[in-house]
């Protein structure tokens, strides 16, 4: 009878789980195979796609371009990623000790940036970081400096400014999230206790952030691994800042497929970024677990 | 939960009306009623439809902006990959049509007779819409290179006309930057097209297509010519080199006339006005400076053509109405609204060569412009894949723009081993 | 209770306003809304004035109003085209994803069935992928099934919220106690009528939170609409508004329509706020997350 029903429990299981199932193995594993078909083929403009087997890697591991764009994006992340996080986490715990005056104003206006498609917020940080016409040339002038945000130095840590700046309040939602759901009785015991508010901080509500810690982590990576927009929309609005077609190994792929007609280049380039993706991916989670089980 | 119960209602009401309107747009409309698609992001075609419609009622033309460029041209290789959606006519900008024409993705226009209309267009338009030697588009406008100038300013720095020639725009040039910090002759952050057309005025002729051969060579006489005197400019600080153009920054250098010149396509007449109405009446129009006194040659720089893919459905219908407002009565409306045509019929007319234009102080800009157009310097060819070619100019020139260190010369040495290996791995034979 | 820790608690549950800490928060928020104030007084000027006006100061002359009703008379209104479609994208989708989402997290947290970690392994890793190098693939796919061009190739992607499915699977393994559903089955109750009457109301908050992230995401969702569409009446804002800016950035004749494209950006936006607004009530009624398990 248990075994029965046990069955019958996995059966439905199955059942719940396959309409995303179904639209997910369309929308996202079909092309993902089509992709790697894709990449054992090259698309010449005289001659059609010919058959090429592996060479697509083999050329892709030696691609001087392709490595340029990948340790950009493993830099970035590594530098944004920490201060941005830091940042959404002292936000949420500012939230959540209801401290704040106004701290639903705050709290709204903290996460707007997230709504704010990515062609906006380029056209918007493009005036404010410009130097000719923009804000930053009016504060180089107060200041008596002469800071160029958007040089081959400097544009990393713009775009940067501009990632941070759409992200942290999506992220911060997160962990606010997650404080909100602490129970009462821990802040009640330690109330009892005599913990003053650091201790609460440190004994309770940091604990609680970890799981959400680790979520975010992986989201990060994934998303800063992926940067796309806003080195596609820069170049056409300030010049020289050093952004290249291959900036980013997704702009390098879109470049490829779309200017280049490399489709199977693409393909291969996208899979390996995958890969290295899934790879630091899932080291953070096993890490965060972890650390999380070590408890 | 109720809430969402009432919004999975709502949305089977909505999904049931997406069935009902989600049929594709078919290609007959009523009966023996035809339905062409146009794809173009040149606004003024668009116009060219009601005439076209009146008089042909049994074609029905809907115009879409299917993406700028690149995206239109990404766009059509999709449609024609998937073999779904490919439009009736498409615009392409010169550049791009031997990149279509070539692996045949465009019809060979001389099965509707094109070679009769061939006398209408301005022959440097005729040559760029030909490869080996079928005609693959028609050209519906154009960019002659001309100087777009600031008067107002040069007359600040005591350039009371115009440079006629190039070493008279080099010393404008030093004039212009005694100015002030702020004040340039005109900007380069890796201009591809202006360098070209400096080269092509210059007679330099880099490439060279034959069928599926294509020969890369930047150090003839003309090119080298050149090159050496925009590097001077360059090297002797007379040029802008931080700010580029169709950018925020630009329009506001032309606004408030730190930028003294533009040398770039005629089609800059429409477009100037919206970009700097503070300068209103200070810009005039005159021929690209020339390398020897007296001299009369000219370039291109960009200007549109349009073509009908050969997976098209209807390309009777859609050459009658390309036929129409690139050559027949459609061209008058595109006029008005601003379009610079290389239709000789237009260039020639006494009425459009009088007007005159406000913004430039009530010159008669069309009969320079028309000037411009004829003596355009025959014999130029892009590669077929130039769109390609000249997404990563911009990769190879911007460090030197930034650090400095390099030169032009070498930048296109550079792009010129690129475009070796890619066309080389696409299948062309090029050295 | 004694009355000293009455007075703890009240501490703890309202406790005093720290000026310092706001003034902190505050900044941040500054940094936050700075470019946003740049849209707004940018909406006010006219394209004259946009070009010729430093970027915080206001324009010469006012003109929302003109640019509003620029907005949406431009090209034959079809701006009004592009907002209805993605309403309909953005309410379709994100209703649809976040039920699934629910569905399928339910089923993950509730329910044994065999290759549950094989299926994560595959949802994330799927979502590793950059998105633009399966735009084409995605195209053919959608081409073959005859869907290109219509909105179903915006809808049918959109119904897909990996993310979505993760968090709700770690909401509902904390949020859903087995005990409840168990004493629903000895009841008699349906598996399906279980989750819709317990399970879903129990997911609720935490369904509000994916329900908004997924209402923002396919809200800008840019990339894959501009694949699929070829026809301007079924374009979404996002592609819209970017054609209208790159008419006046490419090199030619486009036509400049700087205010414009501020002006529905603006109006782009205030949507959202309307929607993150309207939901934020449901924080203050107490989420139920908690830690993540993985």
């Amino acid at each position: 009878m248990d075994q029965q029903r046990a069955r019958r429990r996995s059966r439905i299981g199955l059942a719940f789980i396959a309409p995303f199932g179904v639209l997910f193995t369309l929308t996202l594993i079909v092309p993902i195979l089509y992709a790697a078909y894709l990449s054992l083929f090259q698309e010449r403009l005289v001659g059609g796609n010919v058959f090429v087997g592996l060479a697509n890697y083999g050329k892709l591991f030696q691609d001087p371009q392709f490595w340029d764009g990948v340790w950009r994006v493993v830099r970035f992340t590594l530098v944004q990623g920490p201060i941005m996080l830091v940042l959404a986490m002292a936000l949420a715990l500012a939230l959540d000790s209801r401290r704040l005056h106004g701290a639903r104003f705050l709290r709204a206006s903290i996460f707007l940036p997230y709504a704010v498609p990515a062609i906006v917020s380029t056209l918007m940080w493009g005036f404010l970081l410009g130097v000719k016409y923009g804000l930053f040339g009016s504060l180089n002038e107060a200041a008596g400096t002469d800071l160029d945000p958007f040089t081959p130095g400097t544009t990393l840590i713009s775009i940067g400014v501009m990632v941070t700046w759409a992200f942290t309040g999506f992220n911060m939602l997160i962990f606010y999230s997650a404080l909100k759901a602490v129970p009462r009785e821990l802040y009640e015991a330690a109330a009892i206790d005599g913990a003053g508010e650091f201790q609460v901080v440190r004994a309770i509500k940091l604990p609680a952030l970890r799981g959400s810690l680790v979520v975010t982590v992986i989201f990060s990576i994934i998303g800063t691994f992926q940067m796309f927009n806003e080195p596609q929309i820069l170049p056409s609005m300030v010049a020289n800042s050093g952004v290249t077609t291959f900036y980013t190994p997704n702009l390098y792929a879109y470049h490829l497929a779309f200017t280049g007609s490399q489709q199977g280049y693409a393909a291969a380039l996208a899979l390996v970024m995958a890969a290295l993706t899934i790879a630091v991916a899932y080291a953070v989670q096993v890490r965060g677990l972890r650390n999380a089980s070590s408890q | 939960m109720r809430l969402s119960r009432k919004v999975r209602l709502l949305s089977a009401a909505l999904a049931a009306m997406l069935a009902l309107t989600a049929c594709s747009g078919g290609g007959t409309a009523g009966d023996g009623q035809v339905k062409i698609t146009v794809w173009s992001w040149d606004g003024t075609v668009e116009r060219a439809v009601p005439g076209f419609e009146a008089a042909n009622p049994d074609i029905k033309v809907e115009v879409v902006n299917a993406g700028s460029s690149q995206d239109e041209y990404q766009a059509l290789d999709n449609a024609i990959q998937a073999g779904s959606g490919v439009p009736d006519l498409v615009m392409f900008e010169y550049f791009a049509v031997p990149y279509f024409a070539i692996p045949g993705k465009l019809a060979d226009l001389g099965e509707f007779g094109v070679d009769r209309l061939k006398p209408g267009f301005v022959p440097a338009a005729w040559s760029d819409v030909t490869v080996n030697g079928k005609v693959y588009a028609l050209p519906s406008d154009y960019g002659p290179s001309a100087m777009f100038y600031n008067a107002a300013t040069l007359k600040k720095a005591g350039v009371e006309e115009p440079p006629a020639t190039w070493d008279e725009y080099y010393e404008a040039a030093k004039k212009v930057r005694a100015l002030g910090d702020d004040y340039y002759i005109a900007q380069d952050t890796g201009d591809l097209f202006f360098l070209l057309s400096l080269i092509w005025q210059a007679g330099g002729r880099p490439f060279k297509v034959d069928g599926n051969k294509v020969h890369i060579d930047f150090t003839d006489a003309g090119t080298t010519k050149a090159v050496a005197f925009w590097q001077k400019m360059l090297d002797e600080g007379l040029i802008n080199t931080k700010i580029t153009g169709w950018s925020d920054d630009w329009n506001r250098a032309l606004n408030d006339g730190t930028l003294a010149t533009q040398t770039m396509g005629g089609w800059l007449t429409s477009t100037l006005p919206e970009r700097a109405p503070d300068a209103s009446g200070d810009f005039r129009v005159a021929l690209m400076p020339q390398w020897q006194e007296g001299e009369k040659t000219g370039a291109a720089n960009g200007g549109s053509a349009f073509g009908i893919p050969a997976a098209a459905e209807h390309k009777e219908a859609a050459f009658a109405f390309l036929e129409y407002f690139t050559h027949g009565d459609g061209l008058p409306t595109r006029v008005d609204a601003g379009a610079f045509v290389p239709s000789t019929s237009v260039l020639e007319n006494e009425e459009y060569l009088s007007k005159e234009n406000p913004y430039f102080g009530d010159q008669q800009v069309g009969t320079v412009l028309a000037e411009a157009s004829e003596i355009v310097g025959s014999g130029w060819q892009f590669p077929p894949f130039f769109e390609w070619a000249r997404s990563i100019y911009g990769d190879i020139a911007s460090p030197y723009y930034t650090s400095g260190q390099g030169s032009l010369a070498e930048i296109l040495e550079q792009w010129r081993q690129r475009c070796i290996q890619y066309g080389n791995e696409q299948g062309f034979q090029v050295d | 209770m004694p009355p000293a820790s009455s007075r703890r608690l009240s501490t703890v549950d309202n406790p005093r306003k720290s000026t310092v800490l706001t003034a902190m928060t505050a900044l941040f928020t500054l940094y936050c809304l700075l470019p946003l104030g740049w849209l707004v007084i940018n909406a006010t000027k006219s394209q004259a004035d946009f070009v010729s006006t430093f970027g915080l100061a206001p324009g010469r002359e006012f003109a929302l109003w003109d640019n509003i009703a620029g907005v949406f008379t431009y090209q034959d209104g079809i701006f009004s085209r592009w907002l209805l479609n993605t309403v309909l994208y953005v309410v379709v989708g994100a209703t649809v994803s976040t039920f699934l989402a629910a569905l399928g997290g339910y089923a993950l947290a509730k329910h044994d069935f065999t290759g549950k970690r094989v299926f994560l392994l595959v949802v994330l890793g799927s979502i590793s992928v950059p998105g633009i190098a399966l735009a084409i693939p995605q195209f053919l796919l959608f081409a073959q099934l005859g869907l290109t061009n219509t909105p179903w190739a915006i809808l049918i992607p959109s119904f897909v919220n990996p993310f979505g499915l993760y968090l709700m699977w770690v909401f509902a393994a904390e949020a859903v106690p087995t005990g409840l559903l168990e004493a629903a089955r000895i009841d008699g109750a349906g598996e399906f009528r279980t989750f819709l009457q317990i399970a879903l109301p129990l997911l609720a908050p935490a369904g509000v939170t994916v329900l908004l992230f997924s209402f923002v995401s396919i809200w800008n969702n840019y990339f894959l609409p501009l694949i699929m569409l070829k026809d301007p009446a079924w374009y979404p804002l996002t592609v819209g508004i970017q054609q209208w800016n790159k008419l006046g950035s490419t090199a030619g004749n486009g036509a400049l329509i700087q205010n414009l494209v501020i002006t529905s950006a603006l109006l782009t936006i205030v949507p959202l706020i309307i929607a993150f607004l309207g939901l934020q009530r449901y924080w203050q009624s107490g989420l139920s997350l908690g830690a993540v398990k993985g």
